[in-house]
Order: structure tokens, then C-alpha cells, then sequence
């Protein structure tokens, strides 16, 4: 819970400001349990911070056929080995921005958004080994890496013995040496289970939520809520809680309660549709339209519901040490299920091969989207002590939570922290966490059924009601295992109220870590790591006093900021001084198609191949929309240089319809693999690339200024997004405008011009972005830029100015071509088909706080409008492009 | 009246929490001023490492406030 600083405490300190041993006392009286939490958060701050989570790859295993070489023997041998994994494990990258500011002192607001975006190979179902859910592929007669495989019930293919205890096959053959020939079959224990993974797309979630509380003395409340979206998954939630200090503020009572309404729609895997029986969920698989274009999806539709209470006590033990305790309760009902789940089922095969001895038979194979309890109720006990280490002036903060459920989940976490402050702001805490559970009641990694298969369609009732338990899931996440992870967090205090923190964290799941043991296999194990950076300004108190004192007056020409969409249009001019500033971008593309500056039809596309990177033309875009975020840091070493880092984080999606005549998206075709695809919409996101740079002051004075700027930018963005694999077909690359970078270092020059009379300001700046390699990792490149533009503003208050832009740019089309597999489907694939000229007119409203509490920020917000396009190749029309930018200068 | 076990130990917790804290007077409280004390040092850190527990274990935590998403991968 986010309770506030303390006021009285602020003021006090204020007041006795040159008396720091009293000062201390003072912040010392006034601290209580329930707010050392908040003790020293700043009343007005800002944190972006980027993570990136990655998990190593998971060992997969698979059988292989060899040919007998034996005189008058003839058959294969099997031998089960790990295979090579070529899926792209899990990476998971973040952006977090939190801004929090205080209203009339006892009231704080708290907002966050967070964005993710996903991809990778997650397993889907698990097997024995012998089953070969990972089809070995094989390039030149070597096994290169494997492809997801379901199975259907007309396959049989997998052995148990009559203890159903699986078997694999080891050999099968028929000897023509003996009289009559002698069909042998042999098998062995085959205990190795694997999962079946399967590739996705990257998929992004964007989450925002707010939190607002309000103080009295010995009380407080808050009230908060938030909503988070994803393409399969909307979660929206509301939470209320209070606190209540005692016992002269030595101890501390929280209460907080939370509602989550959550809807899964899953879409579910067209790849994966005809093999997955869904027989479970009759009742909740909608047929509906598709997000972009006509055509019917399947989609598994499932509502949830989450309430949750917690309640807990902080108390001081002594002058060095204290305890929190604390309990809470969750009752979730709904559709609890991960929709992107199989159990396999084997029934045994009504149809016998012949050879089989010792009981050993064959079986067939379902695979089942999981089923669970459609209740949870959940309980949490924990346990934290904080202890103060006098002689190293650090504290030791150990935790311990217990979790319980009606699943049948017991779970235990122990976590140590030790924060050691280095002195001069430097910070650095190493963390250690022990993670155990035991296993669902209904987890089984697979199930066998002694009933004979029903050799029918895969949603076959009779099958279905075979099945040997209600429930069943072989979600690792509800196996039994252990998890050991540790890491170290270190934080940097500038002055100016600046402050950085960097986190790394490695972790390991896996079974044989498990409290007591009995965990789950090898086969499930896996590893992660992560590391993240997070930036922190203070924009209450420094910043404050800076602004009234150096910038005001001095910084006249600053008066009225440049529209939103200009990039490096100020310096700061007092040596020392530092800005943060955010960027929002906003684009989308939709409308017609254009060839040059004419609007086409479909048949233009379709003249010729060359128009769709070489392949045949089936699919346009039809929308096309990106968001980038970008950070920027400047600090001013000296009046006349300025120093910036720009890191930057985009996600884009891109829909697509079929092109006159052509097979309709969306729908399973063999024919036509790479276009059934085309029936999703396809996303990217990530980090970006990352600009450095340094403007130099040519020329300044009260009316004009005039500086140049100089920079790199490095290529931290990814150029190598592939599609998933699509019915057994390798797509490949995605499309290379949805690549997250250049791929190249470029240089970025620009020059500006701005200048200002009475209410009166205006600009103009030329730049350009210069690639200086040939081509980047994926074989590419990007076409040079060039921009001009120049602007006229107004102030109508002193604080609140409007302005009006124009644009011209120009660009290149790519050069080269993706050097690895890449399946063009539509314009968007053919490199010529990037780049043009482009004039746009732009209309900016621009806020700036010259004084009070919020002095030294400033906000814009521009809408570009496209005037015209001339583009190269074939090019879906610009819509517009919002820009929003946010400085603080301290 | 208590009848379990764990109902008398929390009870003699809750009781000796309460009695112990009461000797700690507001001028000897500095060490516990410190950042270093806060119940959560790095909540920055927490938000983050907790998102990737919650999508990988099934103890999610009673976590008020939700959010986060299906992890559904």
C-alpha cells in the first residue's frame, strides 16, 4: 500500500534545516512503521524503468530410426537422444514509468503504466519421449532441430507396458533368415518425458493504473485501480485499503482488499486446431469475426473473478529492529485455465499391432486443452523481520511467506536481503530467494486410459468421458519443484534529487530443488535471467528552488518549448544543469494503398511479383499502428555542449487483408501456409535503438540561437524478429518495417534554429540520419533521411503557447535484402517499397511552468496531419502522428 | 476461547509484539529512519522480480491491487 510522506516531518526539517543532529531527531520522532515506506520517497517523482527477462533454452529429447545392418534383417533401430532446440526461448522485454505527486500535502496520486511484449517457445503439452511431440527435422540427413507435433487419433505410436508404465520401442524388425520370417519388436523402459514446444509471435500487454491515498495523523486511505490489455486477455481491478497507526505510532495495522474482472479470449492456434480436441469447451468457443478482416476464428472465451483481502501489522520490536505479519485471503472463480495448454490422453488402441509380448500395448493419442477447478480459495501467511546492522550502519531483511490452496498447493518462500549503503549514494544489496511448492492435486504431465480408443474425430463424447480425471493440467507452473534465485540490486543517489538503480537477477526451476523432494522431472527445468535499469527524479523540492533562481530569466529564449515533434530543438545553457524528458510517438498507418502519389486497386499490386519482395502478391496492409517511447537524458558539462542519450522502446502491429481474388485469410490452408497466417495481426516490441549525441551552441543571444548537433545512433534494436512457424512452415523474418531497429550505426546530424520577439517565437531545423554500414546482421539496410521544418508560435499566456509546423521529409528505399528465411506475402515484403517524400503540416500545443511547485516541467502535444505521400513502391497512406513530450530541467 | 495450537502461539506473538514495542521512545527511533530499513527498500526491484514470479510460479501471493496480465505462456 502507498502511503505519503510525512508533512509536519518536511517542515520541520525545513525549519531547523541548519541543526542536523536535531533535524535528524525529528525525522527520526516522526517515523512509525506503517510509513517508513514512504519516509523517503520524494512527494513529486518520475521512474522509467526497462527490464528484460530471458529464459535459456530447454533441453528437448526425441526419437530417431536408424536401418538394422544385419545379414537377412531388415527393419529400423530407435534410439532417443536430446535433440537440437532451435526455438527462440521466452524473452519478455519491459517498460515501467511511474509518476507520483502530492495535492494539498495529505493527498498523493500514483500512476503507472507498464508495457511488455513477449516471444518465444513455450511448451504446450508433455509426452514420454518415445511419443516424438518435437518431430525431428532433418536437414542433409542431420537432425537440425525439431517442429511441435500433436498428433492425431488415426496415429498410433506410443507403447505401455501393462503397469502403464511407458515403453519405447527399440527395435522393429522382421528376420527373413529365420523359417517362417519372425517379426520382432523390442522395447525398453522409456520413462524420459519432454515437452512439445511450440513457437509464438511476439505479443504485447500494456497495463495502466492509478493509486490515490489521503493522510491523516494516525490514519490513511487509499483507493486505486487499473486496467491491463493484451490481445487474449483483459483484466480490469479496483482496489480500496486503509492503515492505522497505534500504540504511539510503534505499530501499525493495514488493511487492503482488491476485485479483478478478467475475460480470456484466446484465439486459438489454427495451427494447432485440427489436432487439439476442445470437446471441454463447447459451450465457451466462439465463432467470431476476426479483429482484421471478415472471416471466423475460434476463439475460447472464459470469464474470471478475484477478490482479495490482506491484512497485516508492522510493529518495533526495539530502537534497531522490527516485524511485519501479515495474512491474505483470494477466492478466484472462472476460467482459471492457460488456454494455450494440452494434456495428452492415450487410449489403447483398439487395433493392436502384432508382435507385441508382456503386456506391452500400443495406444493412441488426444490432446485436450487442460481443464481446472473452476474455484480457487487461496491463503498467504507471511512473516518479515528487518534488523539493523549497527557496525556496517546495513539492515538485514528476511521474509517468509506461506501459501496454501484448495488445489492442493503448498508453497514456501524464503527470501534475504541485505542492504548495504557504501556512502557518497551508493547503495548495493544482494538478494537470495528459495522458492517450493508441491504439485497440484490434478497436475499430470500426461494421462493414460485403460478404455480403447474410439478411432472417431478427435472431439469424440466417448473418448472425452474416458478421460481418468476431472481435471488435468500439465502446466509446469503447477508441478511440484523448487526455485533458487539470487541477485543484487545497486542504486546510485545523484545530486539534484537524480538518482539510477540496476538490478540482475539469475533464477532456476527445477524439480529436484523441491522441499523433500519427489519433484518434477529433469525434463521441465529451465533457467532465467534478468536486468533491468531504472532512472528516478525528484521534480518536487531541487528542481523547485533551481528553476525560480538560474533558469528564470536566464533562459528567456527557452520562454515557449518547440512543438512536440521536434527533436533536440533546446539546449540547456548553464553549465551543470540536467533534463529528463519523455517522449510519446503515435503513428498509424490505414487508408488506401498508394503508388506513388496516386491512390491503386488491388491489380496494381498483382501486375507483377517483383511488387511483393519476388513472391506472388496475396495480402495489403490495411492498418498499421506504432507507439515508441523514448527517454531522454541531457546534461550540460558547459554553456556552449550539451550531452544526450536517448533510449528508445516501439511496439508496433500491423493487420492485413487478402488482395482481390486471393485465398481468404485466416482460414487453414495447406496451399497456402504463409497467408493462413496473415489472418492474425502481427506485433513486435521492444527496446529500440539508442541515440547519443552533443549539441554545440553556434550562436546565442536574447532574440536568436542557433546550435548544432552531432550524433550516433547505436543499434540496440532488434533486426531479427521472426513469425512463428506456421504448418510446418518456416516463415521466417517478419516483415521489415516491423523491425525494432536500423541494424546499422547511423549518424544523425541536425542544426536549429530558433529565435523569439514579445509573444512571438519561431524555428526551423535541418537533420538527417546517414547509415554508415552497408548492411546490417539481416542482410538490409535502411534508406538515408533528410528533414526540414520550421514552425511559428504564440504565446496566449505566459505559460500556454500554440504553434503550427510544416514538414518536408525525404527518404530512401531499403537497400538489400533479408539474408535468411523469410516468406513475402504483400507489398510491405518488397524493399522497394520503403521510403518517399513526404510533406506534412504540424499544430502544437505547448505548456510550460514558469514558478511554483511544479516549476522547470514542461508538456507538448502535436498532431502531425500528411498533407501528401509520394512513395516509393506500393505504400499503405499515413494517417497522422501524435507526438507528446514531456521535459523537466533541474 | 483459543482451542488450536496455532491460535495460542500467534496470540503470545501478537501479545509480545505489542509489550516489546512499547520501550522504543521517538528520539531512539533514528535507526529505524534509515532508508536501508524500510519494509521494502526497492520497490521499483519488487514490482519487477514479482511480475516474473507471478507468470512462473502458482503462488501467486496476496497481492492486492492484481493486475498483470494472463502470463499465459
Amino acid at each position: 500500500m502507498d502511503v505519503a510522506v510525512i508533512k509536519k516531518n518536511k517542515k520541520k526539517s525545513v525549519a531547523y534545516g541548519r541543526d542536523s543532529a536535531l533535524k535528524a531527531l525529528t525525522t527520526a520522532a516522526m517515523v512509525l512503521p506503517g510509513m517508513i515506506s514512504s519516509a523517503h520517497a520524494a512527494d513529486s517523482e518520475v521512474t522509467i524503468q526497462y527490464g528484460h527477462y530471458e529464459e535459456a533454452k530447454r533441453d528437448i529429447y526425441a526419437p530417431s530410426a536408424n536401418e538394422v545392418s544385419a545379414p537377412g534383417v531388415f527393419g529400423l533401430e530407435y534410439e532417443t537422444g536430446k535433440v537440437p532446440n532451435n526455438f527462440h526461448p521466452i524473452t519478455v522485454d519491459s517498460i515501467h514509468i511511474q509518476a507520483k505527486t502530492s495535492f494539498f500535502d495529505r493527498l498523493k496520486f500514483t500512476g503507472n503504466y507498464t508495457e511488455d511484449t513477449w516471444s518465444g517457445a513455450t511448451p504446450v503439452a508433455t509426452a514420454p519421449a518415445g511419443f516424438g511431440g518435437n518431430t525431428p527435422i532433418t536437414t542433409d540427413g542431420v537432425v537440425t532441430g525439431a517442429s511441435p507435433y500433436l498428433s492425431s487419433l488415426d496415429d498410433p505410436g506410443v507403447f505401455f507396458d501393462s503397469n502403464l508404465n511407458p515403453v519405447i520401442m527399440k527395435k522393429s524388425v522382421l528376420d527373413i533368415s529365420a523359417f517362417p520370417p519372425e517379426e520382432i519388436k523390442e522395447f525398453e523402459a522409456g520413462s524420459q518425458l519432454v515437452h512439445t514446444m511450440a513457437m509464438a509471435s511476439p505479443e504485447t500487454r500494456k497495463q495502466g493504473d492509478f493509486n490515490l491515498s489521503y493522510e491523516w495523523d494516525i490514519y490513511a486511505v487509499d483507493i486505486g485501480g487499473g486496467i491491463s490489455i493484451e490481445n487474449d486477455y483483459e483484466s480490469r481491478f479496483v482496489n480500496w485499503g486503509g492503515r492505522l497507526d497505534l500504540n504511539n505510532k510503534l505499530t501499525s495495522l493495514n488493511f487492503s482488499q482488491s476485485y479483478t474482472n478478467s475475460t480470456t479470449s484466446a484465439l486459438l492456434d489454427h495451427d494447432a486446431l485440427p489436432y487439439l480436441a476442445t470437446v471441454g469447451y463447447s459451450d465457451k468457443i466462439k465463432n467470431r469475426d476476426s479483429k482484421v478482416n471478415d472471416l471466423a476464428e475460434s476463439t475460447l472465451v472464459g470469464e474470471r473473478e478475484d477478490w482479495a483481502t490482506s491484512l497485516s501489522i508492522t510493529q518495533v520490536l526495539n530502537k534497531s529492529a522490527l516485524l511485519e505479519a501479515g495474512v491474505g485471503y483470494t477466492h478466484s472463480s472462472g476460467f482459471m485455465e492457460n488456454p494455450y495448454k494440452a494434456v495428452y490422453v492415450f487410449f489403447e488402441d483398439p487395433d493392436q499391432p502384432s508382435g507385441l509380448t508382456n503386456g506391452t500395448a500400443a495406444y493412441r493419442t488426444v490432446a485436450y486443452i487442460e481443464e481446472r477447478p473452476d474455484i480457487r480459495e487461496q491463503w498467504n501467511f507471511k512473516l518479515r523481520y528487518i534488523q539493523h546492522i549497527s557496525p556496517l550502519d546495513a539492515a538485514l531483511n528476511v521474509k517468509y511467506n506461506f501459501f496454501h490452496d484448495d488445489w492442493g498447493i503448498n508453497a514456501h518462500t524464503f527470501e534475504g536481503n541485505w542492504v548495504q549503503p557504501l556512502g557518497r549514494g551508493w547503495s548495493v544489496t544482494p538478494t537470495i530467494r528459495y522458492y517450493s511448492q508441491n504439485k497440484a492435486d490434478f497436475y499430470t504431465p500426461y494421462l493414460v486410459s485403460k478404455n480403447k480408443a474410439v478411432v472417431s474425430d478427435k472431439d469424440n463424447l466417448e473418448n472425452y468421458n474416458n478421460i481418468p480425471q476431472e481435471n488435468f493440467s500439465s502446466d509446469h507452473r503447477l508441478s511440484g519443484y523448487g526455485a533458487l534465485s539470487g541477485g543484487v540490486v545497486i542504486s546510485k543517489q545523484f545530486a539534484k534529487g537524480l538518482s539510477l538503480e540496476f538490478g540482475f537477477e539469475y533464477y532456476t526451476h527445477e524439480g529436484a530443488l523441491k522441499l523433500g523432494g519427489d519433484g518434477e522431472g529433469g525434463y521441465a527445468d529451465f533457467s532465467s535471467y534478468s536486468v533491468n535499469g531504472a532512472l528516478k527524479v525528484d521534480i518536487g523540492s531541487v528542481g523547485r528552488s533551481i528553476a525560480y533562481s538560474e533558469h528564470a530569466g536566464h533562459n528567456m529564449h527557452h520562454g515557449t518549448p518547440a512543438p512536440a515533434g521536434v527533436m533536440s530543438a533546446h539546449m540547456l545553457d548553464t553549465a551543470g544543469d540536467w533534463m529528463i524528458g519523455y517522449r510519446y510517438m503515435y503513428g498509424r498507418q490505414a487508408g488506401d494503398m498508394l503508388q506513388g502519389n496516386n491512390k491503386i486497386n488491388d491489380g496494381a499490386i498483382q501486375a507483377s511479383d517483383s511488387n511483393c519482395g519476388g513472391s506472388h502478391c496475396y495480402v495489403a496492409p490495411d492498418e498499421m499502428t506504432m507507439h515508441m517511447h523514448m527517454f531522454n537524458i541531457m546534461y550540460a558539462p558547459t554553456d556552449w555542449l550539451n550531452l544526450m542519450l536517448m533510449p528508445t522502446f516501439i511496439d508496433m502491429s500491423m493487420g492485413m487483408r487478402s488482395l482481390a481474388g486471393e485465398p481468404e485469410l485466416g482460414i487453414r490452408d495447406p496451399d497456402y501456409p504463409e497467408v493462413s497466417h496473415a489472418g492474425h495481426e502481427h506485433m513486435t516490441g521492444g527496446l529500440g535503438d539508442t541515440n547519443i549525441s552533443a549539441l554545440f551552441k553556434l550562436y546565442a543571444d536574447q532574440e536568436h540561437h542557433l546550435h548544432l548537433g552531432i550524433g550516433v545512433s547505436a543499434p540496440t534494436g532488434d533486426v531479427d524478429i521472426e513469425l512463428r512457424d506456421t504448418h510446418g512452415v518456416e516463415l521466417g523474418l517478419i516483415h521489415y518495417g516491423m523491425q525494432l531497429g536500423s541494424g546499422t550505426w547511423d549518424f544523425t546530424p541536425n542544426i536549429t534554429y530558433t529565435g523569439n520577439s514579445d509573444k512571438w517565437s519561431w524555428g526551423a531545423q535541418l537533420s538527417g540520419i546517414v547509415r554508415l554500414e552497408s548492411q546490417n546482421e539481416s542482410g538490409y539496410r535502411l534508406g538515408d533521411k533528410f528533414q526540414s521544418t520550421a514552425w511559428g508560435s504564440y504565446n496566449l499566456l505566459n505559460w500556454l503557447s500554440m504553434s503550427v509546423r510544416g514538414v518536408y521529409t525525404s527518404q530512401g528505399a531499403l537497400h538489400g535484402e533479408y539474408n535468411d528465411i523469410h516468406s513475402p506475402i504483400g507489398p510491405m515484403d518488397s524493399p522497394e517499397s520503403y521510403g518517399g517524400e513526404y510533406y506534412d503540416l504540424g499544430f502544437g500545443v505547448n505548456a510550460m511552468v514558469p514558478t511554483g511547485d511544479l516549476a522547470g516541467n514542461s508538456l507538448s502535444v502535436e498532431w502531425i496531419q500528411p498533407m501528401e505521400d509520394d512513395v516509393n513502391g506500393f505504400q499503405l497512406e499515413r494517417e497522422g502522428t501524435l507526438s507528446v513530450n514531456w521535459g523537466y530541467a533541474f | 476461547m483459543p482451542t488450536s495450537f496455532y491460535q495460542q502461539i500467534f496470540l503470545i506473538i501478537l501479545a509480545s509484539l505489542l509489550l516489546g514495542g512499547c520501550s522504543v521512545a521517538p528520539w531512539e527511533r533514528g535507526n529505524l529512519a534509515k532508508p536501508q530499513m524500510e519494509l521494502d527498500p526497492h520497490p521499483t526491484q519488487t514490482l519487477f522480480r514479482g511480475h516474473a514470479y507471478g507468470s512462473r510460479e502458482a503462488a501467486t501471493g496476496s497481492s492486492v491491487g492484481a493486475g498483470g496480465g494472463c502470463g499465459c505462456y
